[in-house]
């Protein structure tokens, strides 16, 4: 009960600092072409415009498929960018563990997948095959880097029982064991391909097959589809920041800092990853071919596997 | 296309996608009917003609004074081209020369639109692979080009520079000292631009992808960078100089690659900018004096214009430009035909297309530089 | 082997004044135009003769003649060409550099 009661009260929050993150990378994305770029706030105009206009189903679209999905994939998104976030407020228990999270932003992008090409459209069918490919070449990578992390704390994939470790161990995960190191550079370079950005972001290529999965989708249902993105990229980039780069721990504890000066810094430090990891290669890479984007991820695959055997052996 | 025998293997998973004629991918309406199977591409069917403006007919209603500024109105990025070729047909029919300032002035019109539509195509180019920076950079350093443009013909875009028997407005000594200053700076750019096209990831989505052997261009009759990439050496500058090419023709070269896919075009349109600054830098030296355009007013001009018929050809940023006019001796046009040079090029798309994938199908569309409201005037 | 050749300058380019303006939003804000640049037209009636002449070089019709043979100017069908300028033997036609040419109207929209 008190879980459900903590998960609702930080959807609000999730909401408004996703589509707050989105705003700044539109606008360091702007400033780095030599343009003035929207207003930060530009999502939130954009969510309400969006839910003023009308949405129109096509004929050929399975159309109960296609109304649902994209409610559950917004649900799914904003619960796993709730999870870390309600996890600093409970010292007692967990929420949610590692797999939970993880699983729900992978729901989220499969929920995406099924909606968008149940719309009978044939670029959402290409699209459909893209991203089924693009989701097999990075997923895996993804989560070994992060059980290589559970396998060091104790062997246990809570959440708050990796914080609590690098609390006790007094520094950031990725500073102190090589084996997370390179777990923290495979972690950090699916980023861009889990969050759906240039060079990545093959399956809703706007040039080559008109925005993919998201081409028959207007009003209410885009707006909780960018919704649903601009969550999975907040939760992504937060979890990255905690999991590895733990900064409270190294100021010794969280009794002399406040709850919320610590879920500051947090955010903080999300929000630059997120520069490092989405803005900046938005900006200066173009976008890789499907074969291309698979082989490319299939090199992150043994230095994942590397960083599992590392931290098993002992490092 | 209709009447051939295509032979195409019906599996169950063969797509028909229909890329326009509203597609994000294209600037302007065609509609190609792409055959796929899963990424793979089978066969393309060509269909144009929607921005038909019926610009053929209308200039049998108009005098030929009317006719330099609707012609003018064909192409947003060629249009100084348009309006040359069809001022040096009327001065073929009628017998006048312009002076040779006027022919240069021309000619440094000419080369600065050249210029500003290889940069322009450069953005477009960069915007199909995804690479929005390099759009946005591109395109800033176009905006210095048509500051040059306002400044000097009153217009960015259409400029009206030339009337029959010259151009229109004179260009003063600071002008064209601006004009030379300005060719450093885009220089410089320009070079950027080339190094930026180097970068691994743009390398990737460029090279191997479109290719085009020569033999097959020179039987579909291509024309402009599209056919010099292909290793063709057709460059009607120096095959059969108009204005004041004659008298430029040790102060560039051709440009021609061998390499045959869309890398080869983009280099060859990076390279004929630092060609066509080289000939904007002679120019700039020696411009000779004299009056611009003729003393007689233009509507006795264009009655004195006689009956006949004229071909002239210009080599426009994308390949060579042909009018074909038939006057009718009191200052009207009794036929005009245009032949562009997508109309040309788009016929070459198929052969480049089959057997690709769909990631390959706005680079190979863009790397022609397509120009449909030319194409389908 | 060069890869992401644009980082440096995207980098500094945070810092530096952007390229564009904030055109309609700020009110002021905009670019200059040149003195050759052709906006809407301005029409000296007394030295116009009433030879008609830019009526025959107009290419969109946009010149039409009034009852006491000077001539009226519908800005909506001007394509800005610049031939009627040219033509006129008594310089009684000019251009200026006014390009928000807006009306809630077609009847305001003439220069006569």
């Amino acid at each position: 009960m008190f879980i459900l009661m903590v998960l609702s009260a930080m959807c609000p929050v999730v909401f408004i600092i996703s589509l707050l993150f989105e705003g700044i990378d539109r606008k360091l994305h702007a400033r780095m072409q030599k343009r003035i770029g929207p207003p930060i706030i530009q999502p939130f105009y954009d969510f309400v415009k969006l839910f003023g206009k009308e949405s129109l189903i096509p004929v050929t679209a399975a159309s109960g498929i296609n109304i649902a999905s994209p409610i559950l994939a917004a649900a799914s998104s904003i619960i796993a960018a709730g999870i870390p976030l309600a996890s600093f407020a409970t010292t007692a228990g967990a929420i949610g563990d590692l797999i939970l999270i993880l699983f729900l932003l992978a729901a989220s992008s499969i929920m995406i997948m099924v909606g968008g090409s149940s719309s009978g459209n044939p670029f959402a069918a290409i699209g459909f095959a893209r991203k089924m490919t693009m989701m097999v070449s990075y997923e895996v990578p993804l989560f070994i880097s992060v059980v290589s992390l559970a396998i060091k704390s104790g062997f246990s994939l809570a959440y708050n029982d990796i914080i609590q470790f690098q609390i006790q161990l007094g520094s950031c995960f990725a500073f102190a064991f090589p084996s997370a190191a390179i777990a923290m550079i495979t972690f950090l370079t699916c980023i861009p391909a889990a969050a759906g950005v240039v060079p990545f972001d093959i399956p809703e290529a706007k040039t080559e097959v008109a925005h993919g999965l998201l081409i028959e989708y207007g009003g209410p249902y885009l707006a909780l589809l960018k919704l649903a993105k601009s969550a999975t990229n907040f939760a992504l980039t937060f979890l990255a920041f905690t999991l590895f780069f733990y900064l409270p721990a190294i100021f010794k504890g969280n009794s002399s800092l406040g709850y919320w000066a610590i879920l500051a810094l947090c955010v903080a430090g999300a929000l630059v990853i997120m520069f490092l990891t989405i803005t900046v290669p938005r900006t200066i890479f173009a976008r890789l071919k499907i074969g291309q984007a698979f082989k490319f991820n299939l090199v992150l695959l043994p230095l994942s596997i590397l960083s599992l055997v590392l931290s098993i052996v002992g490092m | 296309m209709a009447g051939e025998t295509k032979e195409v293997e019906y599996g169950y998973s063969r797509l028909i996608i229909p890329i326009g004629p509203v597609h994000p991918a294209l600037k302007e309406p065609v509609h190609f009917r792409v055959s796929v199977r899963r990424e793979e591409i089978i066969d393309v069917d060509l269909r144009l003609s929607h921005a038909h403006r019926a610009i053929e007919a209308l200039a049998e209603t108009r005098n030929l004074v009317q006719n330099m500024y609707l012609m003018e109105r064909i192409c947003g990025i060629c249009s100084h081209s348009h309006t040359t070729c069809f001022t040096q047909a009327v001065e073929g029919i009628g017998g006048i020369q312009p002076s040779e300032r006027a022919l240069h002035i021309r000619t440094l019109i000419f080369e600065l639109e050249r210029i500003h539509s290889h940069l322009l195509w450069l953005g477009v180019m960069a915007y199909e692979i995804g690479f929005d920076t390099l759009f946005m950079y591109t395109w800033h350093v176009r905006e210095r080009i048509l500051d040059l443009f306002e400044e000097t013909t009153g217009g960015r875009v259409h400029h009206s520079m030339n009337t029959i028997g010259g151009v229109r407005s004179d260009l003063t000594a600071d002008m064209v000292e601006k004009i030379a200053a300005s060719m450093e700076r885009i220089e410089k750019d320009t070079r950027y631009i080339l190094n930026v096209f180097q970068d691994k990831t743009v390398e990737k989505r460029l090279s191997g992808v479109g290719l085009l052997d020569s033999r097959t261009a020179k039987e579909l009759c291509t024309v402009g960078p599209t056919a010099r990439a292909s290793g063709l050496n057709m460059d009607i500058r120096k095959d059969d100089p108009f204005a004041a090419y004659e008298s430029l023709k040790d102060s560039f070269s051709v440009v021609t690659r061998t390499g045959a896919d869309s890398y080869a075009r983009t280099e060859v349109r990076i390279y004929e900018v630092f060609e066509a600054i080289n000939i904007i830098r002679t120019i700039a030296d020696k411009l000779p004096s004299g009056d611009i355009s003729p003393e007689e007013s233009i509507l006795r001009l264009i009655n004195k214009i006689p009956e006949g018929e004229m071909i002239s050809r210009v080599e426009a940023p994308r390949g060579e430009l042909l009018y074909y006019i038939k006057t009718d001796g009191e200052g009207g046009i009794k036929r005009l035909k245009i032949r562009t040079p997508t109309l040309a090029n788009v016929l070459a798309l198929r052969h480049m297309l089959v057997g690709g994938e769909i990631a390959d199908i706005p680079v190979v569309v863009a790397s022609i530089d397509p120009c449909l409201s030319c194409t389908n005037r | 082997m060069k890869i992401g050749y644009m980082l440096r300058d995207a980098f500094w380019s945070l810092f530096k004044k952007p390229a564009t303006v904030q055109y309609l939003t700020k009110h002021g804000e905009g670019v200059p135009v040149t003195e050759r640049y052709r906006g809407k037209m301005v029409y000296d009636r007394d030295a116009c003769i009433g030879c008609l002449l830019c009526i025959r070089t107009c290419p969109s019709g946009a010149i039409t003649v009034t009852d006491e043979r000077k001539v009226m100017f519908r800005v909506d069908r001007c394509i800005f060409c610049g031939q009627c300028m040219e033509t006129c033997p008594k310089d009684a036609i000019g251009f200026t550099s006014d390009f928000e040419i807006v009306a809630l109207g077609r009847e305001e929209l003439v220069v006569r």
